[in-house]
């Protein structure tokens, strides 16, 4: 189909696209969980599109999706697949990063509750200050700061070398 | 009050890692640091997960072919209604195409459908629809009075988790039984049914390496004809040698009752 004109509310979502699916994937455990969160939040979006207050259409997306995440993880019991169709899309992980180190945070990041993930997230790879995330997740700084430093912890926790055992042949 | 007097908090050692402190701020903290090696040590520690986490998202931010269409696509409940929507809108078309007669053919050899295992998926389908379906006395391994046995058999053997045989006794067709035979190249398991009058057909499911999803095709040879579908992982062929619109009831309820 056509793509819509970018000055409407369509055209501008549709700008938005690439970081919300950086996003939703950061939020979920696969590439196709994290497609079908994205698609899910930009149904919300269009069919909410009235409740906009006309700024910020990124950060109240983003809160959508937030929402939206914090909602499905209790009812959705997914496997952990990539699907392939996805996945010859998405950038192959840096070549220089340790794939087993990968994983390990990969893990990492799955162990933490959904609340935490988020506000890591939301600093970390959408770069946006603490007070920022506090209004658009509706919490008070405080919050942010302490599920941020949770989630650090937590991950430093599950990275720890002694955390990984050497396999040894019993002689 | 002099800024290097105030006590770092772990808020500042965050606000650090994340880069939002600038000058004088910035500077406090780093003379903190060189002091405070434990501290210092955090931080790194914290650097090296931003960075692995930025790796392994970054990439994602991009945007795919279909885009377009998720913004201009009108509402729909869920997933489920998407794709029933989606069934319909094909048997709709396969509706004008039988009224059209030749333009079912037409339709199937649209190039833009194809993929080379997608293509041989049907062709699998009669073919053993063709040698089982004419054996009288050994048209299935496991016969339908071990029907549990059965999906637990071919479950594991296809490494699905909870395979159901789909139950047809709604459109009067009731289950022969299974086997396991090759489909493309790999484990697959084909359900047998017969009516009253011993009229058979077939349900086969194999594994799909492509891992698309479609909406229903429909493929015709001599008098035997197949509807099929691949949902992700999965692809079904609906066989029998009975008329387009039966056949396709009995494919929309195995759709409904395969998990998807």
């Amino acid at each position: 189909m056509k793509p819509p004109a970018p000055e409407t509310f369509e055209g501008q979502i549709l700008a938005l696209l690439p970081s919300l699916r950086r996003y939703s994937r950061s939020l979920t455990r696969s590439d196709s969980d994290g497609e079908d969160l994205l698609q899910d939040c930009v149904e919300k979006v269009l069919a909410r599109r009235a409740q906009w207050r006309g700024l910020n259409l990124r950060g109240w997306v983003l809160t959508i999706m937030t929402n939206l995440y914090r909602n499905q993880r209790r009812t959705i019991v997914r496997g952990n697949t990539v699907d392939i169709d996805g996945a010859i899309d998405v950038a192959a992980p840096e070549a220089s990063t340790d794939p087993l180190e990968r994983s390990r945070l990969e893990d990492a990041l799955n162990g933490l509750s959904e609340d935490h993930r988020a506000v890591l997230m939301l600093v970390v790879i959408e770069g946006y200050t603490y007070q920022e995330v506090a209004d658009m997740l509706d919490i008070p700084l405080g919050t942010v700061m302490s599920r941020l430093s949770r989630a650090r912890q937590q991950l430093a926790e599950h990275m720890k070398s002694d955390n990984v055992i050497t396999l040894r042949r019993p002689k | 009050m002099n800024a290097a007097d105030q006590p770092v908090t772990e808020a500042d050692l965050h606000a650090y890692t994340d880069g939002v402190l600038a000058g004088a701020d910035r500077e406090r903290i780093e003379a903190w640091l060189r002091d405070n090696p434990e501290d210092a040590a955090r931080i790194a520690e914290w650097q090296a997960q931003n960075a692995g986490i930025k790796a392994m998202f970054s990439g994602y931010e991009k945007s795919r072919p279909g885009d377009a269409d998720m913004i201009g696509k009108p509402p729909t409940i869920s997933p489920w209604s998407k794709r029933l929507a989606a069934v319909a809108a094909t048997i709709a078309v396969f509706a004008a195409g039988t009224l059209a007669g030749h333009y079912g053919p037409a339709l199937f050899e649209h190039p833009q459908l194809q993929l080379t295992a997608q293509e041989t998926f049907p062709k699998e389908a009669q073919n053993a629809f063709l040698v089982y379906a004419s054996e009288v006395r050994h048209p299935v391994e496991v016969f339908a009075n071990e029907e549990a046995h059965l999906a637990t058999w071919l479950g594991k053997r296809l490494a699905i988790a909870n395979l159901k045989v789909p139950d047809l006794t709604s459109l009067n067709y009731h289950l022969v039984g299974g086997r396991l035979l090759p489909v493309d190249g790999k484990p697959g398991a084909m359900f047998m049914y017969e009516n009253q009058t011993g009229e058979r057909l077939t349900v086969l499911v194999g594994r799909n390496t492509a891992n698309k999803t479609t909406s229903f095709r429909f493929a015709s040879a001599d008098s035997v004809e197949t509807f099929y579908w691949i949902d992700g992982e999965l692809g079904y062929a609906v066989t029998g040698e009975i008329s387009r619109e039966e056949l396709r009831k009995v494919a929309e309820e195995c759709y409904r009752q395969f998990p998807s």
